[in-house]
């Protein structure tokens, strides 16, 4: 189209949304890692710390166990949301009335506010007036096993993560769903007639074609898992003691309630880190995967 | 499905196929009661009379309905406020969001110059950029120039950060725009600007609908950023708000409590089920095709 295309025009159409995201996104990332390098408290003179805050990190307990319970977060979300919607989505193939419906009614969660699934989890789990969870257990006689699911250290960090993983694992099950309809039909048939069982047409048909989708997907998981604050935020902020605090959460009580820049910037960066480092890993076990089909022929 | 069963299996693979159907359907459905029950109880419990709440199980079926604790919610709060708030910051900020995604791909995509993907890859990179990061710096800019408190300071990093997918999901959208239509355009003496406005605008309604929707949930939903950003109550959007009500109702007033969570929902619950078949086409076309 070099005949629509001049330089007024380009600069037209693409500067408003370049010159806000510069100012939304990115300059706030690079200020992010400048004030990273120093000790401030937002009012007084900032002094220059060079690499002090990372340095603290690893000396921080808080931080280590923080950076501990995210990785549980994520590991619990990942369940959910990739493992647990992959199976659905498979099941859901054989499903043969309804599935649109279904689907919609999959997808519900995803649209509730964090503040109001907050507030059901707390309904849910809680002792004071019973909720769900020990009234069932009450009703099959394991009453002994009711308890403050979210003031309990053993159980708080896994009571905090189910939520989040409830939310999106509908919207990632639709995604999953669809690519596995693309998968074409005649080629499961196939297998199925030389005798290949349910397990093998998974594993060596549909999954190796939708693998470009569900790698998408467990980016999109694990990127919002590691930066999910609202719902342990709203639900335990971090208690009982430092049992549920995520990074996240420590990164903005150090900003806004100890403020304590600097120290926090330093935890926001390394929270971007983390997000990179999982997204260079989940392309990584993508590429090794494809190279072993390759191998395998 | 009803004939399959009534026809006695001829084979033992067809008699476990069909087994295998039943148990799938049977995990599929408790899943389904998993999702969406915790929904239809605040609905259900929203209905209830505070005493039927107090003195029965909470889980049983109300035994009468009430819209009482819709009143009290609408009494004892400011949710005319919040609704307020919070349609003109999802309103501005998914206004914006559309125009500048729809032309930033239009520019990549479509117009085409030196450096394009290069750029798209930038905005690609913010789809993995974690709010938290920018909290601080926006934090201490907007005190600075007196942004802290305004709707300006919440629009500005949702349209940001919601800007990486959007402009992709357009991108890939005129990807499969023919370039026959836009060359028979220029033939006919259309410039960038008649070809964006005549051609690309009136065929985009479908992207634009799933932008707009999904950006509205999350914008909608936004809590970290107005919780960060806003202190003035007449400011507070309905997450916030929600919050406050929550905190000062919720041990005392259960079941109004549970009414103003029910306000909150029905806006986005309204529009996906008008609208539900193109927003999940979209979705799924969108995480599919790329």
């Amino acid at each position: 189209m070099r005949t629509l295309s001049t330089r007024r025009a380009v600069t037209v159409f693409l500067a408003p949304a370049v010159i806000l995201y510069l100012l939304a996104v990115v300059m706030p990332i690079l200020q992010s890692l400048w004030l990273s390098l120093f000790e401030w408290d937002g009012i007084g003179p900032m002094k220059w710390t060079s690499l002090d805050n990372y340095a603290r990190m690893a000396r921080d307990p808080v931080f280590m166990s923080s950076f501990r319970n995210s990785l549980v977060y994520l590991g619990i979300n990942l369940f959910f949301q990739v493992v647990v919607a992959l199976l659905l989505a498979n099941l859901l193939l054989s499903v043969t009335r309804g599935r649109e419906l279904i689907k919609t009614m999959f997808f519900l969660p995803t649209i509730v506010s964090t503040v109001a699934i907050a507030f059901l989890f707390q309904r849910i789990y809680a002792l004071e007036p019973m909720g769900i969870i020990n009234l069932a257990l009450d009703a099959v006689g394991l009453g002994d096993l009711a308890t403050a699911w979210l003031g309990t250290t053993r159980t708080a960090l896994v009571a905090v993560s189910i939520p989040e993983g409830w939310r999106f694992m509908g919207l990632y099950m639709v995604i999953l769903y669809a690519a596995l309809l693309a998968v074409p039909k005649d080629l499961e048939e196939a297998a199925r007639i030389d005798g290949a069982s349910e397990w093998k047409v998974f594993s060596r048909i549909r999954f190796p074609i939708i693998r470009p989708v569900w790698a998408t997907v467990m980016i999109m998981a694990a990127t919002y898992s590691l930066r999910g604050f609202d719902i342990p935020y709203l639900l335990t902020n971090g208690g009982p003691g430092t049992s549920t605090e995520l990074l996240t959460t420590y990164m903005y009580k150090k900003a806004f309630r100890s403020v304590d820049f600097g120290y926090a910037s330093a935890i926001a960066v390394f929270i971007v880190i983390e997000c990179i480092i999982a997204v260079g890993l989940i392309i990584v076990i993508l590429r090794r995967g494809r190279q072993g089909e390759g191998a395998l022929g | 499905m009803t004939g399959a069963v009534a026809t006695v299996d001829r084979t033992p693979s067809e008699r476990r196929l069909r087994i295998a159907r039943m148990t799938s359907t049977a995990i599929v459905l408790v899943v389904l009661l998993i999702q969406t029950y915790p929904i239809a109880w605040i609905f259900i419990t929203s209905l209830r009379t505070p005493a039927d709440f107090a003195g029965s199980n909470p889980f049983s079926l109300p035994s009468e309905l009430t819209l009482d604790n819709y009143v009290r919610a609408f009494q004892d709060s400011d949710l005319v406020r919040y609704f307020l708030n919070s349609f003109i910051v999802a309103g501005g900020s998914i206004i914006l969001l559309t125009a500048l995604s729809m032309m930033a791909a239009y520019a990549i995509r479509i117009l085409g110059f030196r450096g394009n993907q290069v750029v798209l890859a930038l905005f690609l990179l913010g789809i993995i950029v974690p709010v938290q990061v920018v909290l601080i710096p926006l934090f201490i800019s907007y005190s600075n120039v007196g942004l802290l408190d305004s709707y300006q300071a919440l629009i500005l990093p949702m349209v940001g950060f919601a800007l990486p997918m959007s402009v992709y999901l357009f991108v890939s959208f005129y990807g499969f725009i023919q370039g026959e239509i836009l060359e028979a355009a220029v033939l006919d003496g259309c410039g960038p600007f008649t070809a964006f406005r005549r051609i690309i605008l009136p065929m985009s309604t479908n992207t634009i609908v799933t932008v707009a929707f999904v950006n509205a949930v999350f914008i909608w939903n936004d809590f970290i950023f107005a919780n960060t950003f806003i202190f003035d109550q007449d400011l507070k959007t309905i997450p916030l708000g929600l919050q406050d009500f929550i905190g000062a109702m919720g041990a005392t007033d259960w079941t109004a409590t549970f009414a103003a969570v029910s306000v909150t929902l029905v806006p986005l619950l309204l529009v996906f089920l008008v609208l539900n078949r193109a927003i999940i086409y979209g979705l799924e076309s969108g995480a599919t095709k790329g």
